[in-house]
């Protein structure tokens, strides 16, 4: 496994909505499942991770909430909102345009 | 605080403490995973928690940025500054308290200057549009007479009413054996209306008592109402008496106007007619060139000040035509705003207005620099501190803003602590009364927006200052000031800072060697040659105003002789105006009777005073030839006079006056009066005054009205008084004795100027001093802190702690010298301008210079000591090795 792969910026924010999307997880299981999916080429720092969750928070995305985990400790999981569930999809649209356009430009 | 926001409070923190918590636990939770998972993973428990740690990185670093991410983070942030600022503040009290003090003395000077200023130079009258309403003054004079009044007033057009007053004292009696001496204005009949002011109660004169032989009307104003009436409305229509006259009250003036003059509040106004029942026997009415009221016009909508003032010269040159010499041709009009007597107050109380202000604002601008200069020399002592926050993460922008906080905390309370300054100076002004009997109207309040002015300034000045140290630390490299390597490896020029320090000493060097002369020559006027003898001697006045000359004549012989048969009174004499109290005293111009009358313009005035032949006892002015006058100068005899000694020099040199004869005034048929002796010169009018010609006139030939007594007696003056009011009150029971103590006492008034200027010149002194001493302690704790590595390097090779406190001292010293050296020059430069205020004292006095200069340089020692000793207690071994 190579050097990990720098987030293009904003992407970040991308990846945790659409990971929690599919149900609500905690901070560690987001690092982990992004990781997973990617093969391990996604590695999201500890230190982006967390600062980016609670920028979300506070912009209304996503909500967190005290559960009791499989080990029985409380964590603090994160879920979608109405808004985040809208700011998903633009988002999404938005980097399909993208990439769309950067593979063509790049595959001719 | 109130309740609610305490709630508040605490409910935030609260939440603040639980959000805190909540990220701990998560950053816990995250790490715990980690490891579980990298231990499932197959590492020993060692592995996974320091393969997780590692992975996670600076969870402080982590926490902040999520801090970040929040929206209480500004408040928080702000809040954790503040807390940081006061824990650094109070570990150096010293420093904290030297700026808060110098900062609050700044903002305080200024803000009670500014203060006075506004209330007594910049407040406007209590009338209706009182910007229209000008003073009209005629060269340096700020009197008109009554007939060029009307002159002006049917001639002008210029102006839509023109008002003439003046501001006398009359003895006011409400019931029999009840009387006061009360001030108050006879003013013309459009006075009221034209001022736009609205009776509180019943209504004003009017146009109509501007006839001769109007019934004597009277407005009280609210003040008096109160005091003297009880606020009784049924007061309207009651009968007063004003010098024995009486007269109706008609009406209530409102509470907020005592009169057209600012620094005087009247109790009383009078139609001008009734100045002939107030004053039988006065004619000044009539005569054009009896110079005694105040003029003042409301400018018509749409015209300048240069229009009305050529209006009103094309005037005065016509009636030059038609009354020759009623006007001084050089002169012209001048049309100040009216409040502080025309020209006459205004000027002097400018002058000295801005010179105040000149002084506090060099105040202010020192105290900021001193606080520029502490938070310099702080700073430099910071590097340390400010390499580790770098070292630790902290931003350029947190660091600045640290510093911001810090500086606030300084500017706030500095501010505060100046208001009470200002607000205790003012009620000490408000408390204070001066001893004579005019009645003060000036009230000090402290302006906000002043004080928000010098807050403002002091808190941009601690702003700009605190954060360019802040934004030099912050441009540092983290390496070498955590090495703590100098700042600087070249050697220091002289900086700004050194020259301010410099002009600092200088200003104080200034401000002390002003404020000794006035106060040592203060010493000194009671030693002056007065031209009486203010020791052992008592005077009392009151007013004869309203009995006729007749009267005034019996009146003041039966006085005399009483007083100087009581028990302990050795002389007792009369004179209409005591020399140096407040100026009732006349002047006239004079001429040598034998010679052809000059023009009027260029005959020397003298001031002309009525005498009882016991005064000269009594004062103590000493005859230097011929003889006194004597109780065979009566009405029906020849008509004589004394002369003082300036006088005589004046118009005779060197030959004999006895015998010769002066006319007083321009009338050229006058054959004048006999020079029978010559009297020591004194001083009138000023204790600074030169030479200047003086007559006195037998009271038995000439009657007086405003009459003071003086008696000579070892007795207490206390008791001295009490005997002379009651021979007074005997002879007439009717008169208000005022003005009663000794002649010392008596001095108050022309020694009011010098005390004034004393006390403000030396507050000043010392708070110049005060910041000068706080300046050059930061410029010395500066340059030691920053030389302390190359010191213990000197010391360390042998040098010996005298030249260690030379190399510190010796650019200091240069400085004082510097500063010393400029204070003194400029002294001596301002010499002429002080020489207006002293008295006895050279204003070149080498032991004014002497001491001032001493305790300068006690100051500058005292300053310099703690540094200079912690230069020479550098311990050379400790120094290098925490290098």
């Amino acid at each position: 496994m190579g050097k990990p792969t720098d987030l293009v910026q904003g992407t970040l924010d991308l990846l945790i909505l659409k990971t929690i999307s599919l149900e609500p997880m905690n901070g560690w299981a987001i690092a982990k499942r992004i990781a997973q999916v990617s093969n391990e080429v996604l590695q999201v720092q500890q230190g982006s991770l967390y600062p980016a969750l609670h920028r979300l928070e506070h912009q209304g995305w996503i909500k967190a909430e005290w559960k009791d985990s499989e080990n029985n400790r409380r964590a603090k999981y994160y879920a979608l909102t109405a808004a985040g569930r809208k700011q998903l999809k633009s988002e999404l649209e938005n980097w399909r345009r993208l990439s769309g356009a950067i593979g063509l430009v790049i595959e001719c | 605080m109130r309740w609610p926001s305490k709630f508040r409070m605490f409910f935030r923190s609260l939440q603040h403490r639980r959000a805190e918590a909540e990220l701990d636990e998560e950053l816990r939770d995250h790490l715990e995973q980690e490891i579980a998972s990298n231990v499932r993973g197959g590492m020993s428990p060692e592995e996974a928690q320091f393969a997780a740690r590692r992975l996670m990185g600076s969870i402080a670093l982590q926490k902040e940025e999520c801090r970040d991410a929040r929206t209480t983070r500004f408040i928080e942030t702000s809040i954790r500054d503040l807390r940081y600022a006061v824990r650094t503040l109070r570990r150096t009290p010293l420093f904290t308290a030297a700026a808060i003090v110098t900062l609050a003395l700044g903002i305080g000077a200024n803000t009670t200057i500014f203060t006075a200023i506004e209330n007594i130079l910049l407040r406007q009258l209590p009338v209706r549009d009182p910007g229209q309403l000008v003073s009209l003054n005629w060269g340096t004079s700020s009197n008109l007479s009554y007939p060029l009044y009307l002159a002006l007033r049917e001639r002008n057009s210029t102006f839509s009413s023109l008002i003439a007053d003046r501001f006398i004292s009359v003895n006011m009696s409400l019931q029999p054996r009840e009387n006061s001496l009360v001030w108050g204005y006879e003013a013309t009949g459009n006075y009221f209306k034209a001022l736009g002011i609205r009776p509180l109660l019943g209504r004003f004169f009017g146009p109509n008592d501007d006839k001769p032989g109007a019934t004597p009307e009277v407005v009280i104003s609210d003040q008096f109402w109160h005091s003297h009436f009880n606020a009784d409305p049924n007061v309207l229509g009651r009968s007063v008496k004003l010098n024995g006259y009486p007269f109706t009250i008609i009406g209530v003036a409102p509470p907020s106007f005592s009169g057209t003059e600012l620094l005087m509040t009247a109790d009383y106004w009078v139609p001008m007619s009734t100045e002939r029942e107030i004053k039988p026997g006065s004619n000044w009415l009539r005569s054009i060139h009896a110079w005694t009221i105040w003029v003042q016009g409301r400018l018509k909508p749409d015209v300048s000040l240069g229009q009305a003032k050529a209006d009103l010269d094309r005037i005065a040159w016509q009636l030059n035509r038609i009354y020759p010499n009623t006007f001084d041709s050089k002169a012209g009009f001048s049309l100040p705003p009216p409040g502080l007597v025309g020209n006459a107050l205004r000027q002097p109380i400018t002058s000295f207005g801005m010179v105040l202000m000149g002084i506090s604002g060099v105040v202010l601008l020192l105290a900021c620099i001193n606080l520029a200069g502490m938070l310099l020399a702080r700073a430099s002592d910071r590097r340390h501190e400010m390499g580790i926050r770098v070292a630790v993460g902290a931003g350029r922008f947190q660091l600045l803003r640290q510093l911001m906080t810090e500086s606030l905390l300084l500017a706030i309370p500095g501010g505060l602590l100046g208001f009470a300054i200002a607000e205790s100076a003012c009620a000490l002004f408000d408390a204070w009364s001066p001893s004579f009997n005019v009645p003060i109207g000036a009230k000090l309040h402290p302006d906000f927006a002043v004080f928000g002015f010098a807050l403002a300034v002091a808190m941009v000045t601690t702003l700009i200052f605190g954060l360019t140290p802040a934004l030099r630390v912050t441009r540092i490299d983290v390496i070498p000031s955590l090495k703590n390597e100098p700042v600087s490896h070249r050697l220091r020029k002289w900086s700004m800072r050194d020259l301010l320090v410099a002009a600092q000493i200088a200003l104080s060097v200034f401000l002390v060697i002003a404020s000794v002369l006035v106060v040592r020559s203060l010493q000194h006027a009671l030693s002056l040659n007065l031209g009486f003898n203010p020791n052992q001697a008592v005077s009392l006045s009151f007013d004869l105003q309203g009995f006729g000359d007749e009267y005034s004549r019996q009146f003041d012989r039966q006085l005399a002789e009483r007083a100087s048969a009581l028990p302990g009174v050795q002389s007792a004499g009369v004179i209409n105006a005591l020399p140096l109290s407040l100026g009732f005293a006349n002047s006239d111009a004079i001429s040598r009777a034998d010679r052809p009358m000059p023009k009027p313009f260029e005959m020397p005035e003298a001031f002309v005073y009525n005498i009882s032949p016991g005064y000269l006892r009594a004062a103590g002015t000493r005859l230097l030839l011929g003889r006194n006058i004597d109780r065979h100068d009566r009405k029906d005899t020849a008509r004589v006079a004394l002369i003082n000694e300036a006088l005589a020099h004046l118009l005779f040199k060197n030959k004999n006056p006895l015998g010769e004869r002066v006319r007083l005034g321009p009338n050229p048929a006058d054959k004048g009066v006999e020079i029978v002796g010559v009297v020591e010169t004194g001083k009138y009018r000023s204790l600074s005054e030169a030479p200047h010609p003086a007559v006195f006139l037998p009271i038995a030939q000439t009657g007086t009205a405003w009459t003071t007594l003086v008696a000579r007696t070892h007795l207490p003056p206390g008791q001295a008084i009490e005997r002379l009011t009651k021979v007074v009150l005997d002879l007439n029971p009717q008169l208000a004795v005022t003005n009663a103590g000794s002649l010392k006492k008596q001095l108050a008034l022309p020694l009011f100027p010098a005390r004034v200027a004393a006390t403000v010149l030396g507050i000043f002194g010392v708070l110049a001093m005060v910041l000068a001493a706080t300046g050059l302690f930061a410029l010395i704790a500066y340059a030691v802190a920053r030389r302390t590595r190359e010191i213990g390097i000197r010391m360390a090779l042998g040098a010996r702690p005298s030249q260690v406190l030379s190399s510190v001292l010796r650019r200091t010293l240069v400085l004082c010298a510097i500063g010393i050296g400029l204070g003194v020059i400029a002294a001596l430069a301002a010499g002429r301008l002080l020489s207006a205020l002293l008295y006895g004292v050279s204003p070149h006095d080498p032991l004014t210079y002497a001491i001032s200069v001493l305790l300068m340089i006690a100051v500058a020692f005292l300053a310099c000591w703690r540094p200079a000793l912690r230069a020479i207690r550098i311990d050379p071994a400790s120094t290098l090795r925490e290098q």
